[in-house]
């Protein structure tokens, strides 16, 4: 049993391997070709907003280093959903995770360092820490849902998402964690040694950007060298299967479901220590959705997320320099990435999992 | 005082309704369809834009808003059944994909149309007609009988596809998609084509759903303006457990959720409102998990339907 097993996602990574370096390319053809058609369609022209696209995200080093900067928390977010859906757990939640994330940092560095003395070293990682519990634990709630009542994840984590938000909201407006001076929606601004140190000041290039890399390095070793991630890829194949050969598909819920909320929240914390460093309305532009798009384009594997991130990155940062010189609104990074993944469905659906409809 | 708040909860559970109604229809026949957010949000938009290019119209303006927010939900939804039905592509993705084309293709083109000045403010929208005679019932009369004529259309609708969905001969073929597709199939109906109609009813349901947004509400569009409406409308679903009767009630209880939020507000109690906003998704969390009556998905929600199956 263990050995056919083996075999079969052998035989899928095979399949991966050999097309993830072709079908990505087709992918972002297809998607840049009709985003062009669109773009042509309101009136702007493409060639010009692609040419200001570019130099706006690799211009110059400043520009690149903002690409980078960019670029984190759709890695962050990514990972998280690479990380979910290897194991078949379809966590829509990252958005929700991301934010308690950037939430209990909030709390930590406002409320609790300041009654503490001025450690950068014990407490920047302690609000790093904190902030991936704060995600784990609130990936951990479908998951307990899902093995202990059989509630559907994507539901669950989708109606979390929203309670995630209105509780940040309830927390910064009019809540506990609003600036003291209650002029605005938002928080004070967390405490001097909780910031996430900046590599090159004045460039935002901050650490979190090594952090990220880490990980992806990391939990590629984990996925693919370790008893553990094999596990979870075994019940991503085939849940029945994989408890057949005596995987408990309890335990891997549950555990990949915290791993990816922390992955989730620690992107958060990253985001708000590092950059904003203070908490805020709409605090995410929806990096846990979009994220759904790095991971799928990256074909779940880790390492390979960094290279969709830093696109997804550039886009970003390529979309504001759009703007400036052509005109057409930013949003339309939103575009882009829908026609990524329709294009993804598109071509995973003509040969990749012709021969699995429930897959992806 | 209870006047208003009863006309302010039919108000607020209206394009919800109106949404959950098609979600409930695609979700019987087996399509989860997450996009609805997307399609609402793309019916909010269009509408608008039917309803500016019409202004010569007068009042038939909103009507034209009306059309080109449910065709363009429809178009939507078509989008969906290509890439989720024919390409077998999974349902999540689709959805998602769909809500964020929406959230751009719609500022996108709002901006190249109108500037960031907001020139369409303003459209033609659907004015307060009062039921003759009915609205005259003291207490009551008012705050049922004295709305924009979707609301009416929304709640005549409801019992509409109670009866297509329990009697008649369809409505159980499509019932039968989304408990058991291969036994459905195997007596002839075409499981691919059910699927696909039922599922531009939704898009077209949620296209309108936002036109109500844009033209009734209020009569403008802004970027966003859904703001998670179209997954509220999918915990009413799930809190009416599937059912439109039932939906109705669960739209009706998140409406009053809304109305007696805005009523605490200005009363300037100190209930935070954020708790209001949260109770839908939590009471469809409850729901799902058992604590509130235990609800049954269709077996066969969200999985693709193949020949290999």
């Amino acid at each position: 049993m263990a050995l056919i097993m083996n075999l079969k996602i052998i035989n899928t990574l095979k399949r991966i391997d050999i097309r993830w370096v072709g079908t990505p390319v087709i992918i972002l053809a297809s998607a840049f070709v009709t985003n062009a058609i669109i773009m042509l369609l309101c009136n702007y022209n493409p060639l010009e907003a692609y040419q200001a696209a570019v130099s706006g995200a690799f211009g110059n080093g400043r520009k690149f280093g903002e690409t980078l900067v960019k670029s984190t928390p759709f890695l962050m977010a990514g990972l998280s959903i690479a990380m979910a859906f290897r194991c078949g757990i379809w966590n829509i939640g990252a958005e929700g995770q991301f934010l308690m994330g950037a939430l209990a940092a909030t709390w930590f560095g406002t409320k609790l360092a300041p009654l503490f003395p001025e450690t950068p070293w014990i407490a920047v990682p302690l609000s790093l820490g904190i902030a991936s519990l704060a995600g784990g634990i609130w990936g951990l709630i479908p998951a307990v849902l899902k093995v202990t009542r059989g509630v559907n994840e994507v539901i669950s984590t989708i109606m979390l998402n929203y309670v995630a938000i209105h509780l940040m909201n309830m927390m910064i407006d009019g809540g506990p964690l609003q600036e003291a001076s209650q002029r605005g929606p938002q928080s004070d601004r967390i405490a001097e040694w909780v910031f996430l140190p900046r590599l090159f000041p004045p460039h935002r290039i901050h650490l979190g950007i090594v952090i990220a890399v880490l990980l992806a390095i990391i939990l590629t070793f984990i996925l693919f060298r370790t008893a553990f991630g094999y596990q979870l890829r075994a019940v991503g194949e085939g849940a029945a299967a994989a408890e057949a050969a005596g995987i408990s598909i309890m335990h891997n819920t549950l555990r990949v479901f915290f791993i990816s909320g922390a992955l989730a929240g620690l992107g958060g914390a990253i985001e708000l220590t590092a950059l904003t460093r203070r908490l805020y309305l709409n605090f995410s532009p929806g990096y846990g959705y979009t994220a759904i798009a790095v991971a799928l384009l990256a074909r779940l594997n880790p390492l390979v997320t960094v290279a969709a991130a830093l696109l997804f990155g550039a886009l970003t940062t390529g979309s504001y320099s759009m703007q400036r010189t052509v005109g057409i609104s930013d949003k339309v990074t939103f575009v882009m990435q829908a026609t990524i993944l329709l294009f993804v469905i598109g071509y995973s659906s003509v040969q990749l999992f012709r021969k699995r409809p429930s897959v992806a | 005082m209870f006047e208003e708040i009863l006309s302010a909860t039919i108000r607020g559970a209206t394009p919800l309704l109106l949404a959950a109604l098609g979600e409930v229809i695609s979700q019987r026949a087996g399509v989860l369809n997450i996009g609805i957010e997307g399609m609402m949000l793309i019916g909010a938009f269009f509408g608008m834009v039917g309803s500016f290019y019409t202004a010569e119209f007068a009042m038939f303006a909103p009507w034209f808003g009306l059309v080109t927010a449910g065709v363009s939900g429809l178009i939507a939804a078509a989008l969906f059944a290509l890439c989720a039905i024919k390409l077998r592509g999974d349902q999540v993705i689709v959805g998602t994909a769909m809500t964020l084309l929406a959230l751009g293709l719609t500022e996108v083109i709002y901006q190249r149309l109108f500037g960031e000045t907001g020139m369409a403010q303003g459209v033609p929208a659907f004015q307060q007609i009062e039921i003759p005679l009915l609205s005259e019932i003291p207490f009551l009369g008012r705050a049922l009988f004295s709305h924009n004529i979707l609301v009416f259309i929304t709640f005549l609708l409801m019992p509409c596809v109670y009866f297509f969905l329990y009697h008649t001969q369809v409505g159980l073929r499509i019932r039968a998609c989304g408990e058991h597709p291969k036994a459905i199939a195997t007596v002839g109906a075409n499981v691919l084509r059910l699927r696909t109609l039922c599922l531009l009813f939704a898009g077209a349901t949620a296209g309108m759903a936002g036109g109500y947004l844009s033209l009734a509400d209020v009569p403008y569009f802004t970027p966003g303006m859904t703001v998670g409406r179209g997954f509220i409308a999918l915990a009413i679903v799930i809190f009416g457990k599937w059912h439109p009767v039932k939906a109705c009630g669960a739209a009706f209880l998140f409406g009053l959720g809304t109305a007696l939020d805005a009523r605490f507000q200005a009363l300037g109690w100190g209930i935070p409102h954020q708790l209001w906003l949260m109770l839908p998704y939590v009471l469809c969390l409850a729901v799902l998990a058992g604590f509130v009556g235990r609800a049954e998905a269709p077996v066969a929600l969200g999985k693709p339907y193949g020949e290999s199956e």
